[in-house]
């Protein structure tokens, strides 16, 4: 009966969501024959652009490696009941602090400076999300309100860095200099950016399914989410659950950023992050929370903007088209309603 | 602006720049009322900016202008509203759906009709009416608060006491109330809570529709994401102003001041302009947080 009653919500979860992304990409077809002068062949590069050659595809599962991160990081909040819209600051300190510890270490082991890079990141990003999760406990600040205006403020401070004090003289960009190239990762799949660490991000979904199914924190964490006062009854410690998920949230979005500066960029550039947290929340929503189900929700999603680029390149429209595909999934994505048109015809075929 | 002309000019920049935030959190105030954290401000005065100084180019009226703007801003709200409530989706991800939809549709949009991602002036838009009784307008503060301002100004004042009629004089103002507090007592007395809540988000539409035609009509020109998370501290204002028309207008007016003085202060002492632009996120999260403190001990206490 359980294993019956899980097959059949996976069932509805897919139908449903076959639907979002149909209406998604059926209004984004009509928008591009409003708007293109060569409808066919914008549509063309939107859908099939990163399958045409080697560059782009590889480059398309490159962009999903910090997905996959944010992805599981909201994931993680989002199971705890706690929002995180702090992503886009989180993970854009996170790239910040691993640039500058490898900087400020041009002559460490390799690995040792990666390892570095690595944690501060995760630690600044953690203190950053834990922070909300902080006042949350404390005072019961609203940590969606917190965590978006801390992550505002601090990419305009991010800014300031790197176009101030930590900017490249000697570069036309607004960046920082570049990391010394023994912390660069692999590349895997030349001729595009595709490096070693998608394997990292495929092992830390993993680790987090674990975390969150097979472990007492998780199940704890899970509870707290599901019915924060039945929890409290039940003997957990349930103020531990608000701090915990949203540093684990904030520390999984610095992740992102580290590893974008070691596999992709190599220096800290102005913006490099944007988009990366609101796209980690519509990875998560999609992939239902579950962190194994965010790798292919991540992947989805690096192919909407990856599709979306190749159409600016080969065709008239730019490249923000691919927000109109991504606020119908937001939109659609929970609605119940959908769910329950699904589940009802499902009955009636039964 | 001419600040030659007031005596104060700090008051008088602090009533201007209250005027979106004032606006935007007057219509938060209604889904707030009705039992809704409505994120979607920051989208919805986003499509207002864009289309309403897009509209008052190509009609060449600022009246046709400002009307298309808040029709096309409430057409948003309405797909915004009828999704969270009939579809029955999550008000805070259909919102970021709004916002996020907001942020890339008017770019797209641009880019097609301007050819440009940028920056968009518009040249030859009408002036702004503005109220001047030179009078007045010299006496210190008063003149500073209520004369020399543009004519959105006054609209916004219209606004709030409109609101403050609607929503303590009127059975609709109830009616929005009673299903913020108990929507199943208003389900009780054979009303619809959904049609209160979906009127809260198009009422939102309208004010936020107002607050962008704003933003872009005094400046005469548009730039993508120019609302810069005014929606957001709009949301915090509706706290801080404790759910109340007038405690919405104080609220404003200390960020309009907070706002106002961070101008003037980078003009004399040399801080950054990144420092000056995250100033207003900054005093809003800590704002926030007192605000919290507040009502977290003050329930203590009892």
């Amino acid at each position: 009966m359980g294993l019956k009653k899980k097959n059949s919500e996976l069932f509805v979860n897919t139908i449903g969501l076959l639907i979002t992304l149909g209406i998604a990409f059926f209004l984004v077809i009509i928008l591009i024959f409003i708007l293109s002068d060569e409808p066919g062949k914008t549509i063309y590069y939107f859908l099939i652009g990163p399958f045409i050659n080697k560059y782009y595809f590889g480059n398309m599962l490159n962009s999903a490696i910090p997905l996959i991160f944010t992805g599981l990081g909201i994931a993680v909040a989002f199971r705890a009941s706690m929002f995180n819209l702090g992503g886009e600051g989180q993970v854009y300190a996170g790239g910040l602090a691993a640039t500058v510890i490898c900087l400020a270490l041009p002559s460490a082991g390799a690995l040792v400076g990666i390892f570095l890079a690595v944690l501060s990141a995760i630690l600044v990003g953690g203190v950053i999300g834990g922070l909300s999760g902080f006042f949350k406990m404390k005072w019961d600040t609203d940590e969606l309100i917190s965590s978006f205006l801390f992550s505002a403020a601090l990419i305009l401070i991010i800014n300031y860095f790197i176009t101030g004090i930590l900017n490249d003289p000697n570069s036309n960009l607004l960046t920082t200099p570049l990391i010394s190239d023994k912390y660069f990762f692999l590349y895997i799949f030349p001729p595009s950016r595709l490096d070693i660490s998608i394997i990292f991000a495929l092992l830390t979904a993993i680790l987090v399914f674990f975390f969150m199914f097979y472990s007492k924190w998780g199940y704890e964490m899970r509870m707290c989410g599901l019915n924060r006062e039945f929890s409290r009854y039940g003997g957990i410690n349930t103020a531990k659950y608000i701090v915990i998920p949203m540093f684990l949230s904030g520390g999984l979005h610095g992740l992102a950023g580290s590893i974008s500066i070691l596999g992709t960029y190599h220096m800290c550039l102005k913006g490099f992050s944007g988009g990366m947290g609101w796209n980690g929340i519509a990875v998560a929503l999609i992939a239902r929370n579950n962190p194994l189900a965010v790798i292919p929700a991540a992947i989805f999603f690096a192919y909407l903007e990856a599709g979306a680029k190749a159409a600016m390149l080969h065709s008239d429209i730019t490249f923000e088209i691919a927000a109109v595909v991504q606020s119908t999934i937001f939109y659609l994505i929970t609605a119940q309603a959908l769910y329950n048109f699904v589940r009802y015809r499902k009955r009636v075929e039964v | 602006m001419n600040t030659f002309e007031s005596s104060i000019p700090l008051i008088h920049n602090s009533v201007n720049i209250m005027t979106p935030f004032l606006l935007a959190a007057m219509g938060g105030l209604f889904t707030e009322l009705s039992g809704m954290l409505n994120i979607a401000l920051e989208g919805l005065m986003l499509f207002g900016a864009f289309f309403s100084v897009v509209f008052a180019y190509y009609t060449g009226s600022l009246f046709f202008g400002v009307l298309l703007g808040i029709t096309v801003t409430m057409a948003l709200s309405l797909v915004f509203g009828s999704i969270t409530l009939y579809l029955k989706a999550n008000v805070f991800i259909t919102g970021l759906a709004t916002n996020l939809f907001a942020s890339g549709f008017t770019v797209v949009l641009a880019f097609h009709l301007f050819g440009n991602k940028g920056v968009i002036l518009f040249q030859d838009l009408p002036e702004l009416p503005k109220l001047t009784i030179p009078l007045l307008q010299k006496l210190p503060f008063i003149g500073d608060l209520f004369i020399n301002h543009n004519i959105f100004v006054y609209l916004s004042w219209l606004v709030v006491i409109a609101a403050y009629l609607v929503i303590y004089k009127t059975p609709f103002g109830m009616h929005v109330r009673g299903t913020g507090l108990n929507a199943r007592a208003i389900k009780s007395l054979g009303l619809n809570p959904r049609k209160y809540q979906l009127s809260a988000i198009l009422i939102s539409g309208f004010t936020c529709g107002l607050a962008g035609a704003v933003l872009t009509l005094n400046l005469g020109a548009f730039i993508p994401n120019m609302t810069s998370g005014r929606g957001w501290i709009a949301l915090v204002v509706i706290y801080l102003g404790n759910r109340t028309p007038l405690g919405v207008l104080i609220a404003s007016f200390i960020f309009g001041f907070a706002e106002s003085f961070s101008n003037y202060a980078q003009g004399s002492i040399n801080i950054p302009a990144d420092f000056i632009l995250a100033f207003p996120y900054l005093i809003t999260v800590a704002a926030l947080i007192l605000h919290s403190m507040w009502k977290h001990y003050r329930v203590e206490a009892r």
